[in-house]
């Protein structure tokens, strides 16, 4: 009925049509529509119509398809990998002009500001909504009967995953999709970087190999499951070996926290990523964009969309409803004078994690060195146990042929 | 006929020449330009000359999907050919019985490629699926990773399409089968012919455009692999089950690449272009034969 709502009804009359695309399934889909249908009811003046477009990948090819067409959506929202690459494209709406959206009171390691390299440097093109770190999740039941505490460091990792190990019975004490996001962040708890400070694409370096070795390490152990299926695949699959007991621990977005507790039928506990050398994790998750190629007046109702999307009281009922990381200071301020974390401090581990996220750097090439040069090398590393080293500079001087 | 007008066969075929132009010759066109050109759909499309084509060879990548595509196609066209002409000797007969597997192995033919690919990512499941559980009974090693592992997923893939195109290969076979003039084969027996040398000598020679028909269909239908892959293995694990269509989609919708995606699908066309005149070749040294 929400959908029906958000999606075929009518634009009615005089109100400014606002066309949403959007890339969420399950919860995350039922809680957006019910925001766009609030929004819709507290005002006369705009209409959102949300459309579902598929997930991150297939949302983004049909955009990109849209806007080569001239047929682009007012408002949508894109991984942030890629907003780089679409705001140098030109196609992006500088949002630092519209009423109230310069002084939202972002938490600066999820806007635009500290989520990229002197992203605060550029012209406001992106403001965040759904957003995340990678955390761990532990089966309580199997820690507290194992007597184990959530690894702190790699080497806690190692012998947390030895003990929870059975691999006889199937049962594997660390399970992690072979993916791009999280082998970042082991490159960050290296102390290596993707793109090194001077703009060469590094992948790393030694840090990049020592990231690729811990897994093949884990998995040639038998003590790590890498989940089958590709992209998010791979990541439902991972989330079902945890549901299902085969896996004790994984490490997944924070973005499936309320979906893991309430499917779960052991006490989930969140935990932050161990450390390498150092603690880092990146964030994740989509930004909202508004489309330069859209009448002047759509854009600006879609501001006011995003103004209302950042109010408190929306930014808590997405938060707390999905396990996404409250976007705003006022939100967070809100739940905390509430007792929220206090209630459930599996929520605030992706929070305080953001003292340790690195900032993504601003490259056009960003989202090609994920999609085309890294993820193909995660795979082949470490289900096929090539030599990491080696596998990591083949991938380096495919990054630098000319595109 | 003589036509009244010389222009008037023209004038006939113009509808069909413009939808072909239209839908086959145009896009054709446009397909072999923009595989000349670095273009992600945003920027400026920039020309690269043969660029995108020498990519795909020095990197190995079209070599390894034609190989793929190829040895996946090769599985899923012997194993449908084998499977359904074995099925239809078997189910060529009177009865209740035989009607009903006769549906039974049709009706997978027409459900959804999407359907089945969901299905078989639940039975080839290598933890819960039942496959996994009957393996368990006989051995106590763990399940193969079916979809998981490089070495088997192309072939679990071909499996599965062998199991969805089966039913069309046997409808097939049968008609063909009923085609076979029973003088000839009683005359066999009364020669003292066993079974095996009646299919051999009598059967199988008069199957031979059937045969023929079938190969041809089911390389067509295996060539175009997509939504099997696309739901059960993306493509993966490491790219072997990389298939020409789906890395044509990969490169397009994935990557953002308008010019390699355009150069993968000349190739592609390419390719198909020499196994079509091969077997037509085959075909007319059958016919001269």
């Amino acid at each position: 009925m929400l959908g029906a709502a958000c999606q075929g009804d009518a634009v009615p009359k005089g109100r400014t049509p606002v066309s949403l695309w959007f890339s969420y399934g399950g919860t995350n889909r039922e809680v957006l529509e019910s925001l766009v249908l609030r929004f819709n009811r507290s005002q006369t003046r705009d209409f959102v119509q949300a459309v579902y477009q598929g997930d991150y990948f297939e949302g983004l090819a049909k955009l990109r398809t849209a806007i080569a067409a001239g047929c682009a959506p007012v408002l949508s929202h894109v991984v942030g990998e890629v907003v780089p690459y679409l705001a140098e494209a030109g196609v992006l709406e500088p949002l630092a002009d519209y009423p109230g959206l310069r002084d939202l009171d972002l938490i600066p390691e999820l806007g635009q500001e500290r989520a990229w390299v002197q992203g605060s440097t550029r012209p406001l093109c992106a403001l965040p909504f759904n957003r995340s770190t990678p955390i761990a999740y532990l089966n309580g039941e199997r820690f507290a009967q194992a007597g184990l505490e959530p690894p702190r460091t790699w080497d806690e990792l190692r012998t947390v995953a030895g003990r929870l190990s059975e691999p006889t019975a199937g049962r594997f004490g660390f399970g992690c999709p072979i993916n791009w996001w999280f082998w970042v962040a082991l490159v960050g708890q290296a102390g290596g970087s993707i793109i090194a400070e001077n703009g060469r694409i590094s992948l790393g370096d030694q840090a990049g190999v020592d990231a690729l070795r811990l897994w093949q390490e884990l998995v040639r152990a038998g003590l790590m499951k890498p989940p089958p299926g590709r992209d998010y695949n791979a990541w439902e699959q991972c989330n079902q070996d945890f549901l299902s007991g085969r896996a004790a621990m994984i490490w997944s977005s924070t973005a499936f926290l309320k979906y893991l507790e309430s499917h779960a039928r052991f006490k989930v506990v969140a935990a932050p990523l161990p450390a390498g050398v150092k603690r880092a994790v990146p964030t994740g998750g989509t930004f909202w964009v508004v489309l330069r190629s859209a009448p002047s007046a759509e854009k600006a109702a879609a501001a006011r969309f995003l103004r209302f999307m950042h109010e408190p009281a929306q930014v808590i009922e997405w938060s707390t409803r999905t396990g996404y990381i409250p976007v705003t200071r006022s939100a967070v301020r809100e739940l905390e004078q509430r007792g929220y974390y206090a209630a459930h401090p599996n929520d605030r581990v992706a929070l305080a994690q953001l003292s340790v996220a690195e900032a993504w750097p601003w490259s056009v090439d960003l989202f090609r060195i994920q999609r085309e040069i890294v993820q193909p090398c995660l795979e082949s590393a470490v289900i096929e146990q090539r030599d990491a080293s080696a596998i990591l500079a083949e991938a380096r001087a495919r990054a630098l042929e000319p595109t | 006929m003589k036509p009244s007008r010389r222009s008037d066969p023209y004038w006939m075929l113009l509808p069909t020449l413009l939808l072909l132009f239209v839908f086959f010759i145009f896009p054709l066109g446009m397909l072999v330009k923009h595989s000349l050109f670095s273009w992600d759909l945003l920027t400026p499309a920039r020309f690269v000359g043969l660029a995108n084509y020498r990519s795909l060879v020095r990197s190995g990548e079209l070599w390894q999907t034609f190989g793929t595509t190829l040895s996946m196609s090769s599985a899923v066209v012997l194993g449908s050919m084998s499977a359904g002409l074995a099925l239809a000797l078997l189910l060529d007969r009177p009865g209740r019985w035989a009607g009903f597997v006769r549906s039974a192995v049709f009706s997978a033919y027409v459900v959804s490629w999407v359907s089945v690919g969901l299905l078989f990512l639940w039975l080839l499941d290598a933890d819960s699926g039942i496959l996994a559980e009957i393996w368990r009974v006989f051995s106590p090693s763990r399940s193969p990773r079916w979809l998981a592992d490089p070495a088997l997923a192309p072939w679990a893939v071909a499996a599965v399409t062998v199991w969805k195109i089966t039913g069309y290969a046997l409808v097939i076979f049968l008609s063909g089968l009923q085609d076979v003039p029973q003088s000839i084969l009683e005359a066999a027996e009364l020669d003292g012919a066993s079974s095996i040398r009646r299919f051999r000598s009598v059967t199988w020679p008069l199957l031979r455009p059937t045969t023929l028909f079938v190969a041809t269909t089911s390389l067509i239908a295996s060539f175009q692999l997509f939504d099997v892959v696309r739901v059960m293995t993306q493509g993966g694990p490491v790219r072997s089950t990389t298939v020409f269509v789906y890395a044509i989609y990969e490169q397009l919708f994935l990557d953002l690449r308008v010019g390699r995606a355009s150069a993968e699908a000349v190739a592609f066309f390419g390719i198909l272009l020499l196994l079509t005149g091969a077997q037509f070749l085959l075909f007319r040294s059958e016919e001269s034969a």
